[in-house]
């Protein structure tokens, strides 16, 4: 079988209207979404510009309360006799390395300024080689 | 001496005759146009070397031939009979296009839809000088002028004619400064030719090319999904290359991938051109059906954009319409040239790209299309 009949047997003339069709519409459409994707890009960008600005809440900082010198000496002599009573693993003399360790360890507060004050007020006092001892308690 | 003798029956030299000389002939004249002319030599190479080697003769039996299931060649032929290597050329493809020229100037895409209408008259043509529905399919989408597409629907359609169908596509597509010009200037008056494009193409955004690849699977797969295999990897390639983000992954698919699997595709389909298959009136028939195929799309091309010409107040060059058939950037290339020589002053390069890129999206969905038509 040949010529238009050869065709019309085989659907042809169906298949290539149809193909052609659906090829043209196909990319038309594509075209036309193309066409106006740049205006929907300058929208997304535009709703993007007018969000009120989210500031961010500052973060809960932690309160730091003063220190009261003061107070840390009138309850210096209790802190030591608490201290003198928990170092008790660290032997007869220690190095305040340690003994900031182990306040450390206890979470203890301030315990820089602790062992400092410790240590002015006698408390704490060196006997030699980087050692201390607790006296007068 | 009879051990000789029967060494020497076995060699090709002794079982070679007059079709094999042909067809290494036409191999080897493959390759000299593809290193001497430089004519699309990234494919007329490896297919001219497929021939050579394709049509050496040898005893069937020992795994050597590439209809031959233990062989090595037969297992690189895989990738062809079964689109594999297609859909790896597309994933390169898309990784390398540059869809601005086309996003800027939409429209455009319409005479990439017009010159597919070469693949559905050759369609015609074929079913009425007698070829089966499937054949007709093949053959139609030479008019494509793309290749990987081609290989593609005819090893879904008719696996037999892809040797000739493949050696069809890329030759035309190696002549299109021999093909087109003269159809260009047959169709336009030297007026046309010379209408220069508006040279203020908007700036085409990066999230415009983002949202393009995906828009464009959806739409055309979506449309047509026998076209997932081909237009699927092709815009996840282009995805890849806008992204920004995988640029080692989609520098990779635009070459070592893309070369690798080219290679494979070129040599096979080389390879499996087999001179009882090729040396007959069908291969004769196809050839002339894929220059018909060629001429049509560009034809069509250019009408199409005459016919838009009647409903616009800014005219465009009708020569663009040329540039809608898939050959990238050869036709591209040839309208700009064309252009030039009616007038130097007259660019008209990257809006032939545009059109250019439509033709490989329309030609991949005509190749779903037909596809589906005759599974």
């Amino acid at each position: 079988m040949q010529g238009l009949e050869a065709i019309a047997a085989n659907n042809g003339w169906a298949m290539a209207v149809a193909g052609a069709c659906i090829v043209m519409t196909g990319l038309a459409t594509l075209s036309i979404i193309i066409s106006q994707l740049h205006k929907f890009v300058r929208l997304i960008e535009k709703r993007e510009a007018q969000a009120p600005a989210v500031v961010p809440a500052p973060k809960a900082q932690k309160e730091f309360l003063p220190i009261d010198p003061a107070r840390i000496l009138l309850d210096l002599e209790a802190t030591a006799i608490t201290l003198k009573s928990i170092s008790g693993s660290l032997g007869e003399s220690f190095s305040l390395i340690s003994l900031y360790r182990l306040l450390d360890s206890e979470q203890h507060p301030h315990p820089h300024i602790t062992v400092r004050e410790l240590r002015d007020a006698g408390y704490l006092t060196p006997v030699g080689e980087g050692s201390f001892s607790w006296s007068r308690i | 001496m009879e051990l000789l003798i029967d060494f020497l029956q076995n060699t090709g030299w002794y079982m070679l005759d007059y079709r094999y000389v042909i067809m290494i002939a036409i191999g080897t004249l493959f390759c000299y146009l593809a290193i001497a002319k430089e004519y699309e030599p990234l494919l007329l190479l490896p297919i001219g070397f497929g021939v050579i080697i394709g049509n050496i003769p040898f005893f069937k039996g020992f795994g050597l031939g590439i209809y031959e299931s233990n062989s090595v060649l037969h297992y690189l032929y895989f990738g062809v009979t079964s689109g594999l290597y297609p859909s790896i050329v597309f994933l390169g493809l898309g990784a390398m296009t540059d869809f601005t020229s086309m996003l800027a100037r939409p429209k455009l895409m319409l005479l990439g839809a017009a010159a597919q209408m070469g693949i559905y008259f050759t369609l015609l043509s074929a079913l009425a000088l007698g070829f089966e529905p499937k054949e007709a399919g093949a053959i139609a989408i030479i008019g494509g002028a793309d290749g990987p597409t081609s290989i593609f629907l005819t090893a879904k359609l008719a696996p037999h004619l892809i040797g000739p169908i493949a050696i069809a596509a890329y030759s035309y597509m190696a002549l299109i400064p021999i093909i087109q010009p003269p159809i260009m200037k047959l169709l336009t008056t030297k007026a046309e030719r010379c209408i220069h494009m508006p040279d203020d193409s908007r700036v085409v955004s990066r999230k415009e090319l983002l949202f393009f690849p995906i828009v464009g699977v959806l739409l055309c797969c979506l449309l047509a999904p026998a076209s997932i295999p081909l237009l699927g990897p092709f815009f996840f390639g282009n995805l890849m290359k806008v992204s920004g983000v995988v640029d080692r992954l989609a520098r990779t698919a635009s070459s070592s991938i893309i070369d690798t699997a080219t290679i494979f595709l070129g040599f096979t389909v080389g390879a499996s051109t087999q001179a009882d298959v090729f040396i007959t009136t069908k291969s004769i028939s196809i050839f002339f059906l894929g220059s018909v195929a060629f001429s049509i799309a560009t034809a069509s091309g250019l009408i199409f954009a005459k016919i838009m010409n009647l409903f616009l107040k800014e005219k465009i060059n009708p020569l663009l319409g040329a540039a809608g058939v898939s050959a990238v950037p050869g036709s591209a290339r040839e309208v700009h040239i064309v252009a030039q020589r009616d007038d130097p002053t007259n660019y008209l390069l990257m809006h032939a790209m545009a059109c250019n890129s439509s033709g490989v999206i329309g030609s991949a969905i005509c190749a779903g299309i037909l596809w589906s038509f005759l599974l």
